[in-house]
């Protein structure tokens, strides 16, 4: 009863304030046109590189090469992702990224979800001391040669260990999963240890099944991170091709083709047709690479993106 | 109650506790000193496999310096990545290298077996005795392994004498090491056996248990362990800034040369130059991004201004996705907007009669402000979400009061809603300004080519290139080194500013 008084009181007021500003003014009028203005041209910005990517792969590739393609597609054809699947090191580069999403993603999880159980129960031995332990890595780093020496020094060079086995515990992550399962309401937990369940059980029947929405939210993020990795892959694997991941693969074609543009803008192989068409080549290579890059991420985004705006204002509040 | 006699009533309890408790027995006392010691041991046997200083199974000088044992153990091809001359020539034998391989495996097996020994150490009686079965039979196992070691280096050396070639094959045996490892092994072997006679024997119908804080802990240890090899262990690597050291070689006394490359950093006058230029820039992107950092605020003051919700939602949600794709992606977009063959140019030259072809990205003009428009470009939707979150949790009645008292849209936005915003702005700047020598290196990076190297080199991508790309391990090591002290000085000064002025702090 009393919040249908409220309500009605609200909706009141709001009718008074819509009243006193029936007529808007001038000023509201510009600033409203502005406003749309602004964020219709942003908008676009944002998505019409994507368009201008794809449009040009799904084109035929002659009009491509002459730049014919601007803002509607002609002559549509697939040839060119059929094409892109001959060239043979985009294959074991999309597997390698797609392996070290997966086993990366389901591995921070596992432990961050354990973690951050763990780090909620008091009892354990110097809880406090760990916690710390794990936090305070967030803040602080060696550096990146360090690093590097340290990953070499542990033999994770030139593997696939080392997409994998650095990323499975983030603090980050654990402090997520921690603040969410303070919210639980302690009962549960308790009423089956008094039932002589044992912390295993505990953490697998009852803790995991209630964290299953911020875990969703973490694996999200843990996926988005390793599907976009490209530095642990130029700078560990720089040796072994056949671990490159897509994102670096990428880079290598995008490299190319900008050194050939290097040549032509400073004009010693203009006239040079073959450079010419092998950059008009490497184009396609390059937009169709970038579409097979971006798609997934497209496609995942806009049903995650609850779960991402989640993450972040969990991390906002975390303490 | 005071605090002083709450804290002396606590007291008084642990003291009563402490007495009623028995008191221990000196069989007891001695034994808790030995299970230290065991536990060390155990610890520092897990701890020496993974350092290639201290690998027992170099037994020639043609195993790569950098191999740890458990490299060797792991993966037979990294210890004979060098031989496949020695092989083929028949200086050597490659069943020794095998059983090397071998050995080294059992004796990473051995030290598994010593750390589920130590961590059994932890429960009661009867998981106690079983765990020091463990550490028993891995101190003999190691001690055997060694033998074997020894073994293999004389069959080494034998070969390399038969073939005459002891300088290609370099046999060597690492003596040091191997007395480490003898002595870890002893210890495990003494301190179990003493402790099978201090420990009661369990009664007879004992189950296997542990404490609850332990066993917290054990599930825990891994992840702690994680933690320690891929935050903590690098440190260790700052040690490379005090030595003359090139990729390859090893670290000795030799080529150790103290603060010379902290000098040659103010000495050293190109290097001096390079670090001017580059700290000039990465300032001027820093400065240039806290200069900008309310951008994502007015966005989503702007933004809430719409009516239209559904307007609103798509907004959101397209601007957000240039956050979620990585630096590389961004450059290819940027490449096929703005290349010679880009967007631009073809638009351009669909509409006139003459034929451009600027290669935008290959210019060094407003690299700070181009690279700050990418920057805001992929990140602006995203930031702004956090804003957004916090207006529509704007208490309304305050807006309503204000339109009551006639207040206009932009007084509302001016004096209610900036306002409410204002103490997540500035948690938000601080950690920005903490973050000022950090810029991440992938953009620069991807942007980076020879006409504009010189204006986006930041300090990241500087370590990155001199450190992996010229090899010069020491000296970015220092200026790591040096980045890292300061961010966290820098981060706590700023939650220290945050403690005093808003009474919260931000770490």
């Amino acid at each position: 009863m009393a919040e249908n008084t409220n309500t009605v009181d609200v909706k009141k007021i709001k009718e008074t304030g819509s009243t006193l500003h029936s007529k808007p003014t001038v000023g509201d009028v510009v600033f409203n046109i502005l406003n749309y203005a602004f964020f219709i041209i942003f908008t676009l910005s944002c998505i019409f590189p994507f368009y201008y990517i794809f449009i040009n792969t799904i084109s035929d590739s002659d009009l491509v090469a002459k730049g014919a393609i601007t803002l509607i597609p002609h002559q549509l054809t697939i040839s060119n992702y059929v094409a892109m699947g001959k060239v043979g090191d985009l294959w074991t580069s999309a597997l390698v990224t797609v392996l070290r999403t997966v086993i990366g993603t389901v591995l921070m999880v596992m432990a961050s979800s354990l973690a951050g159980y763990l780090v909620t129960k008091k009892e354990m031995w110097h809880r406090q001391f760990w916690y710390r332990f794990l936090v305070i890595t967030m803040y602080f780093n060696a550096g990146l040669i360090p690093w590097y020496l340290n990953m070499s020094m542990l033999g994770l060079t030139d593997t696939f260990a080392a997409y994998i086995i650095p990323a499975i515990v983030s603090p980050y992550n654990i402090i997520l999963v921690k603040t969410y399962i303070e919210s639980i309401p302690a009962e549960i937990e308790e009423s089956a240890f008094i039932d002589g369940a044992s912390y295993w059980t505990i953490y697998r029947k009852i803790i995991w099944p209630l964290c299953k929405p911020i875990l969703a939210t973490i694996a999200i993020f843990g996926a988005v991170g390793h599907w976009n990795s490209f530095q642990d892959s130029l700078i560990l694997n720089a040796n072994s091709p056949s671990l490159y991941t897509l994102q670096h693969r990428l880079y290598i074609y995008l490299n190319q083709s900008s050194n050939l543009g290097a040549m032509m803008s400073s004009g010693t192989s203009a006239s040079d047709s073959a450079a010419l068409s092998s950059t008009f080549n490497t184009k396609i290579i390059q937009y169709t690479i970038s579409m097979v890059t971006i798609i997934p991420i497209l496609c995942v985004y806009p049903f995650m993106q609850r779960y991402f705006e989640k993450g972040l204002m969990l991390g906002a509040v975390k303490g | 109650m005071s605090d002083a006699a709450i804290a002396e009533s606590k007291k008084k309890t642990k003291n009563s506790k402490a007495k009623q408790s028995i008191p221990k027995t000196f069989a007891e006392r001695v034994s808790d000193v030995v299970y230290v010691i065991l536990r060390i041991a155990v610890i520092g046997n897990v701890c020496v496999i993974f350092f290639p200083n201290l690998n027992p199974a170099r037994l020639s000088g043609l195993i790569n310096k950098n191999l740890s044992l458990f490299s060797c153990g792991i993966s037979y091809n990294s210890i004979v990545a060098n031989f496949g001359r020695t092989f083929r020539m028949g200086w050597a034998q490659e069943s020794t290298f095998h059983s090397l391989h071998y050995c080294a495996m059992l004796i990473i097996l051995m030290v598994i077996v010593a750390a589920a020994g130590g961590c059994m150490s932890l429960g009661n009686n009867k998981l106690k005795r079983f765990g020091l079965i463990a550490t028993v039979v891995a101190g003999a196992g190691e001690l055997v392994s060694m033998a074997w070691l020894k073994s293999l280096y004389t069959i080494i050396c034998n070969d390399a004498i038969a073939a005459d070639k002891v300088d290609k094959v370099s046999p060597q045996y690492p003596a040091t090491v191997n007395y480490i490892y003898m002595a870890l092994a002893i210890v495990l072997v003494v301190c179990s056996l003493a402790e099978f006679f201090l420990v009661k024997a369990p009664e007879k119908d004992a189950r296997c248990s542990m404490e609850p804080k332990f066993q917290l802990f054990l599930m825990m240890l891994p992840i702690i362990a994680l933690a320690f090899v891929f935050s903590y262990l690098p440190l260790y690597g700052w040690r490379y800034a005090f030595f003359d050291y090139k990729s390859g070689e090893t670290l000795s006394m030799d080529n150790f040369v103290g603060f010379k490359w902290f000098t040659s950093l103010l000495q050293n006058s190109a290097t001096k130059r390079d670090i001017v230029n580059v700290l000039k820039n990465t300032f001027a992107m820093s400065g240039l991004g806290i200069l900008t950092s309310w951008i994502p605020m007015a966005f989503a003051v702007f933004l809430s201004e719409i009516k239209n919700t559904h307007f609103r939602r798509v907004v959101q949600t397209i601007t957000t996705i240039p956050n979620f794709i990585s630096w590389v992606l961004v450059y290819a977009i940027a490449l096929a907007i703005f290349s010679t063959d880009g967007f631009i140019n073809t638009m351009i030259n669909s509409v006139s009669s003459q034929s451009v072809a600027t290669n935008y990205l290959m210019s060094d003009s407003h690299m700070w402000l181009k690279m700050l428009a990418w920057g805001l470009w992929k990140g602006v939707g995203w930031s702004a979400i956090i804003y957004i979150a916090s207006i529509s949790g704007i208490d309304q009645g305050l807006y309503e009061a204000a339109t009551v008292d006639g207040a206009g849209r932009f007084a509302k936005m001016w004096y209610i809603t900036i306002p409410e915003l204002i103490p997540t702005y500035c948690v938000l700047l601080l950690m920005s300004i903490a973050n000022i020598l950090s810029n991440g290196m992938d953009q620069y990076l991807v942007f980076e080519n020879a006409i504009n190297s010189e204006k986006v080199q930041v300090l990241d991508l500087y370590v990155y290139t001199l450190g992996i790309n010229s090899g010069l391990i020491p000296l970015s090591t220092v200026i790591g080194m040096l980045k890292s002290i300061i961010s966290v000085a820098l981060l706590f000064a700023a939650n220290g500013i945050s403690k005093l002025i808003r009474g919260e702090s931000i770490v």
